[in-house]
């Protein structure tokens, strides 16, 4: 059974399986899948003992939904699961186009347009706020704006859907 | 510092509760001073920061509301409210917020609440850019060539333009290089005033500008400083806080490595000859940008903080005093009762501030939640911070969530104590900048003490996501697909035999 795990915007695929100690690793490295023996103990105060082909770490993880947080050397980093459904969904998204997202989390300043309203590609939908600076959003494409998420002054995160465009009537 | 507390009686003041308006690692700093002197402590909180350690140290928090978190922390009505109601007989701004707001300060003398902080009037004067400006160099002080527009609005612009390029354009209400702007091109001049005329109208309500000789490479060295209510005023040496991100401090430390001792006396004089021009009461910092033009240093006025400072701390840690405990005294209306002599200093140290920030995505604040909150231990860390496991980075407050204070014998104890602490420093759950700094503490420049404002802009390598190894990156994975319950129940529930063969795949 194949997984994909996403790290840094890169998606890998791997597979686990039961060794006779520990486990193997199954990962793609070139063109060649390769196995590797693995194992993770619970060390001390919610540390973790991590061994890679023989290779010791201590490490510190979190897990939250399909998010994993691991410290490692020094460095924090976030692995996310990818389900399998929800990749083969992404791949055939069309619905991208209709959502306007914040690209950082922030907060809402102004909306220059109205629900309903008739839109062109690069109008100004709204203007947010983010590091003490202003940036505009712009529309994506031409169309009409079905829904508008966020009134001024309210925060959101990164990848929030700020407006929602109505779908596109098929050709 | 405990053994100086210790010291402190505070049974004659006028106050035995001290409410402190305002959040984050600030508030439980302030909150334990005033734990520690014997005084009680309350907080005022809106419902995001439910879950932060302020709370947990006051005895007691009272619940604000606003449009916005933020609006809560500003609004002077209900912390004077909250005052009356927990019987507090003194606000501690902190910083940020309403420390430097000369109504709110007017608004609780008024109410007879002391007001841990500097008169309304030294607000207005000092916390005005162009007003200190004028003020400083009225003075005899040193500051940089500048054309200022509330001298003649009609010929700002013309006045701009004959000073040598660049310039720096500055909204005069500001502060955290909102709205500062670079001009390097004179035809840029007008364009760009208009720019930060705009920003600075949307931020602080006052589209003033100044603008002044920009200074290339310059590093930014302020100074501590303590005035008491009877007019007695000492420094407490420099910080330098050259290390910064969009005008914004990232890195402080104490002594700066660009001065010798004669230049760290006279930029320090100067100073606190400043704050004693002004009668100033509280403690204060005192900015200048300090540079070098044909092999000679130059230092120049930039401006007045009427408040504590984010990176007071590390002066802390190299005099022995505790700054809230001085500036609680002070506004007790107690004398400093020591001279500039008695200040000594030892020792080096360093702040780090801990960003919730992606600094290879050119500092892109992050949210996420405090999954895990690893803080180092060790001879010579302390850690001040604002969040704990449980809690939430929200977009709501600033994305400062902590601050790394290392103290060591001379610079090279003090850094080398910082890459171990910032090793072991980590939060799961959102993205900091603690790796980052660490690049940053081993840089060659950063070694040799050799920074200014414009470092990390010169030296974007820094702030890159370094390349993932091979073996990090199957480290990573193994400890993705071991802690996850379908990829391990799955090879859980294939025989043995199987796995033993080898080679099986799928």
């Amino acid at each position: 059974m194949q997984h994909g795990f996403k790290l840094l915007d890169a998606e890998h695929d791997i597979g686990l399986s039961r060794a006779r100690e520990g486990y193997r690793l199954h990962l793609n490295q070139g063109d060649e899948r390769i196995e590797i023996p693995v194992s993770l103990i619970q060390g001390e105060e919610g540390d973790w003992v991590l061994n890679v082909n023989g290779e010791v770490d201590h490490i510190s993880l979190a897990l939250d939904g399909d998010d994993v947080f691991i410290h490692l050397d020094g460095e924090v980093y976030q692995l996310t699961f990818e389900h399998a459904l929800q990749r083969l969904a992404e791949m055939s998204a069309g619905a991208a186009a209709d959502n306007v997202k914040a690209t950082m989390p922030g907060s809402l300043v102004s909306v220059a347009v109205a629900e309903g309203d008739h839109v062109k590609t690069g109008q100004t939908l709204l203007v947010m706020e983010s590091m003490k600076m202003e940036t505009t959003i712009v529309s994506p494409r031409d169309g009409v704006v079905q829904s508008i998420q966020f009134t001024p002054g309210q925060t959101f995160d990164k990848d929030a859907v700020l407006i929602t465009l109505e779908p596109e009537a098929e050709e | 510092m405990s053994s100086h507390m210790t010291t402190i009686d505070t049974s004659s003041w006028p106050f035995d509760t001290v409410l402190v308006a305002n959040r984050g690692e600030i508030a439980a700093r302030i909150l334990r001073t005033i734990k520690a002197l014997g005084l009680k402590g309350a907080v005022v909180y809106h419902s995001a920061d439910r879950k932060t350690p302020a709370l947990a140290i006051a005895d007691q928090a009272v619940e604000i509301t606003g449009e916005t978190p933020v609006a809560a922390y500003l609004d002077a009505a209900q912390i004077l409210a909250a005052a009356r109601q927990v019987g507090a007989g003194a606000i501690h701004p902190g910083y940020g917020f309403l420390s430097e707001n000369a109504d709110f300060c007017r608004a609780v003398t008024d109410a007879g609440i002391a007001f841990v902080g500097p008169t309304p009037e030294q607000i207005e004067l000092m916390g005005d850019k162009v007003r200190a400006r004028a003020f400083v160099e009225k003075a005899g002080f040193p500051v940089a060539p500048s054309a200022i527009e509330d001298d003649d609005p009609a010929t700002f612009l013309e006045r701009a333009r004959a000073l040598p390029l660049p310039l720096l354009i500055k909204p005069a209400a500001g502060g955290g290089g909102k709205g500062m702007r670079v001009v390097r091109e004179a035809d840029q001049l007008e364009s760009e005033i208009e720019r930060a005329r705009s920003e600075g109208q949307r931020y602080f309500g006052d589209g003033r500008l100044y603008v002044e000789k920009f200074i290339e490479n310059p590093r930014h060295i302020e100074v501590q400083v303590l005035g008491d209510a009877h007019g007695n005023v000492v420094h407490l040496f420099e910080r330098e806080c050259s290390v910064q991100r969009r005008f914004q401090k990232i890195v402080e430390e104490t002594p700066s490595p660009a001065l010798d001792e004669k230049l760290r006396n006279e930029i320090c004089e100067t100073a606190a000859g400043i704050a004693r021009s002004a009668g100033y009461r509280n403690a204060g910092t005192v900015e200048f940008i300090f540079g070098e033009s044909g092999g000679e240093a130059e230092f120049y006025f930039l401006e007045t903080n009427t408040r504590l400072q984010v990176e007071h701390p590390v002066t802390e840690e190299i005099t022995g005093k505790d700054l809230v405990a001085e500036q609680l005294r002070i506004a007790a209306g107690e004398k400093l009762g020591y001279e500039q002599q008695d200040i000594t200093a030892s020792g080096h140290a360093i702040e780090f501030r801990i960003y919730a920030e992606d600094a290879a995505a050119g500092f892109t604040p992050t949210t996420g939640p405090v999954l895990r909150w690893k803080v180092p231990t060790g001879e010579g860390i302390r850690m001040d911070d604002g969040i704990v496991e449980g809690g939430a980075v929200t977009a709501a407050f600033d994305p400062m969530l902590a601050k790394l204070v290392i103290r060591g014998a001379d610079r090279e104890e003090a850094r080398a104590r910082a890459d171990a602490a910032l090793r072991d420093l980590a939060l799961l759950g959102c993205k900091t900048n603690t790796a980052f700094l660490r690049r940053l503490l081993n840089h060659p420049a950063f070694i040799a003490g050799d920074v200014h404002t414009g470092f990390l802009d010169a030296n974007p390598d820094i702030a890159a996501e370094p390349e993932l190894s091979e073996a990090t990156l199957h480290k990573l994975l193994a400890t993705a697909a071991l802690t996850n319950r379908p990829m391990r129940d799955n090879a859980d529930l294939t025989p043995d035999l199987h796995a033993a063969i080898g080679h099986w795949n799928n």
